[in-house]
């Protein structure tokens, strides 16, 4: 497998409900996505992103087919890997809507979190969590609570959190629906920059059609399945 | 690791503290309701260690004056020391009376002994003011209770008894503050009746023949002497009811405080199972209210074992805490109660057990709720 994939699915089936009631939301999708890349999921409510999302992030397990994440294959037909939980602590990050920060640790602690029960040692992770936060120029606030940092700076820790991991893939649920443009521009660039410079294959769900320009693909689900669109405006 | 319960509590600090405050209280009251037991038990056995009498000789088929009326002869006191084994015995007289008092009266119970007997029920610890009874007319010697200070008059019947003495911590098995008088004022108290009474009795054909009577003879035994054996004897010989100190103990725990020991045991258990529930929804709410937070955690990877951590150390702090609490609320309001409380370390310590099987009892709530919770929550908004 071409080790620039981060991201391979193949014919990927997710049905809700058995027999009769059985409701088909993917249909034989596949695609790849490679490191570096930032894709942008769009799709109409209902269509199906949240569930994709949830499969590639291992959270839904699927009917049937296939994810591999980068050389390692995770599902075929079944999870390969029992601990579904052990794959997200270790390949995928994950960033929400709301920044989803955990309110009562500071901000060193919930960018450590993850890497400490990763197994790092405290010293190792807060090392790691300190030059993300540097990397995302938010250090300075590494020992505020989250209720004390506006909402781009939240988002800029959820990033922060989501790489501490040294994920091959981050998985964002509309990370700027929270934001004025301004900001919503700031996190898609700081994002582009992760996915560069962290060899980082991002998948994120928007709404939001000013930060289209700023993301490589364009990811649709149509008729249960997904296509890949031409962006009409590409900003690098 | 980061201690993620230590973190939540410092969040949430004064609410933490205040919810351990509230059920601190409940377990407060648990301790006040073992200690109104104890206070129970050592009420009862008062009055029977200050007399110290190894035998009671009461009313046939009766079980004493604690229990039930019981009338006997005040001679056989003086009768009993044929009997080989006999070291001390005297005549003593209980009763119920209502001392009168600035707003309303006062229910004690009035203790009659021989001033110049041998067996005295005044303990000298307990004199915390004042003198014991010297004449044996016309003087009175209370409870710290009654609120009588020495030198004050009570007038009883027909007359009128000065306060010498004053003790503290005697009460009897009802609880009810201890007076002592001679047992010539106690005989005239329960025995004699007002002139129209003795006239109407008179004029029925009654003599009035009780004046030489008493509530009981109490007798202490030389050692070596069997002490069952005596008993055995003087019921025989007199036609008498009699029991050990050991028996009289029983008849006052098992006869007379039983129901009452069970009821605070049962109402104990309920407050101790109501913590508990009280605990669990605590816990549980607690739990809810970081759903989303748990949700994420799980997302991201982080295993159930160090949530499920959180939680029980939370639950368990939140007893150890409210523990310390229900002991600082005991202590503050234990003397305020009108009956005796006594707060005892071991009852405490069993109690800080209870707390904490009932805090991992509680925490499996939380916990069942945290196995439960579906990291796909986080995703979605």
């Amino acid at each position: 497998m071409d080790n620039h994939i981060a991201i391979q699915v193949k014919n990927l089936v997710k049905n809700f409900g058995k027999g009769e009631n059985s409701v088909k939301v993917i249909e034989g999708a596949s695609f790849e996505i490679n490191k570096g890349e930032v894709v942008a999921l769009i799709a109409p409510s209902g269509a199906g992103k949240t569930t994709l999302l949830m499969m590639i992030g291992c959270v839904l397990e699927p009917t049937s087919g296939e994810i591999w994440l980068g050389e390692e294959r995770v599902y075929h037909d079944k999870w390969l890997i029992q601990d579904t939980r052990k794959i997200r602590r270790e390949k995928i990050g994950f960033i929400f809507q709301a920044h989803y920060l955990i309110p009562f640790l500071n901000i060193m602690e919930n960018v450590t979190l993850v890497s400490l029960a990763k197994g790092a040692s405290e010293k190792e992770a807060k090392k790691k969590a300190m030059e993300l936060l540097e990397y995302l120029e938010i250090a300075d606030k590494a020992n505020n609570m989250t209720s004390q940092l506006s909402g781009g700076q939240n988002q800029r820790v959820a990033i922060a959190r989501a790489l501490a991991n040294n994920p091959q893939i981050i998985l964002a649920d509309e990370p700027t629906a929270a934001l004025d443009g301004e900001r919503s521009i700031s996190v898609i660039k700081m994002l582009k920059k992760v996915a560069r410079e962290q060899n980082v294959a991002i998948i994120t769900v928007t709404h939001d059609e000013r930060i289209l320009p700023y993301c490589d693909k364009i990811m649709k689900i149509e008729n249960r399945t997904v296509v890949f669109h031409e962006l009409d405006e590409k900003i690098v | 690791m980061i201690n993620l319960a230590k973190r939540d509590i410092q969040h949430t600090l004064g609410k933490f503290i205040v919810t351990a405050m509230g059920v601190g209280m409940l377990l407060g009251i648990v301790l006040i309701m073992i200690g109104v037991y104890r206070g129970m038990m050592v009420e009862v056995e008062i009055l029977l260690n200050d007399i110290g009498a190894d035998i009671w000789i009461v009313q046939e088929n009766t079980l004493g004056p604690f229990a039930e009326s019981s009338r006997v002869h005040k001679d056989l006191r003086d009768t009993l020391y044929i009997i080989n084994g006999i070291q001390k015995s005297e005549a003593i007289t209980f009763q119920n009376i209502q001392l009168p008092h600035k707003d309303k009266p006062i229910r004690v119970v009035a203790v009659g002994y021989d001033i110049y007997g041998t067996i005295i029920p005044i303990k000298q610890e307990r004199l915390i003011k004042g003198r014991e009874l010297k004449n044996d007319r016309y003087e009175i010697v209370v409870s710290d209770k009654t609120g009588f200070d020495v030198g004050e008059e009570i007038k009883l019947g027909r007359n009128l008894y000065k306060v010498v003495g004053i003790v503290s911590k005697s009460v009897s098995n009802g609880g009810d503050p201890l007076v002592y008088f001679s047992l010539k004022d106690a005989q005239e108290l329960q025995f004699s009746y007002s002139n129209k009474e003795i006239q109407n009795n008179e004029a029925r054909g009654i003599k009035n023949s009780e004046s030489d009577m008493v509530n009981a003879i109490v007798a202490t035994v030389k050692d070596g002497y069997d002490i069952d054996a005596i008993a055995d004897d003087i019921a025989k010989w007199q036609h008498k009811s009699v029991y050990t100190a050991d028996e009289q103990k029983t008849i006052l725990t098992k006869n007379l405080i039983e129901k009452s020991s069970k009821q605070i045991g049962l109402f104990t258990v309920i407050l101790v199972i109501v913590s508990t529930i009280i605990i669990a929804l605590i816990i549980y709410t607690m739990t809810l209210e970081k759903m989303k937070e748990i949700a994420i955690m799980k997302l991201i990877g982080l295993p159930n074992s160090l949530i499920i951590e959180m939680i029980v150390k939370e639950t368990l702090l939140l007893g150890v805490l409210a523990f310390i609490f229900g002991n600082i609320f005991s202590h503050l309001i234990y003397d305020k109660f009108p009956k005796l409380v006594v707060l005892q370390i071991p009852d405490a310590w069993i109690l800080f057990g209870v707390v904490l099987i009932a805090s991992i009892l509680a925490s499996f709530v939380g916990v069942k709720k945290v196995i439960s919770a579906d990291p796909a929550a986080a995703i979605g908004g």
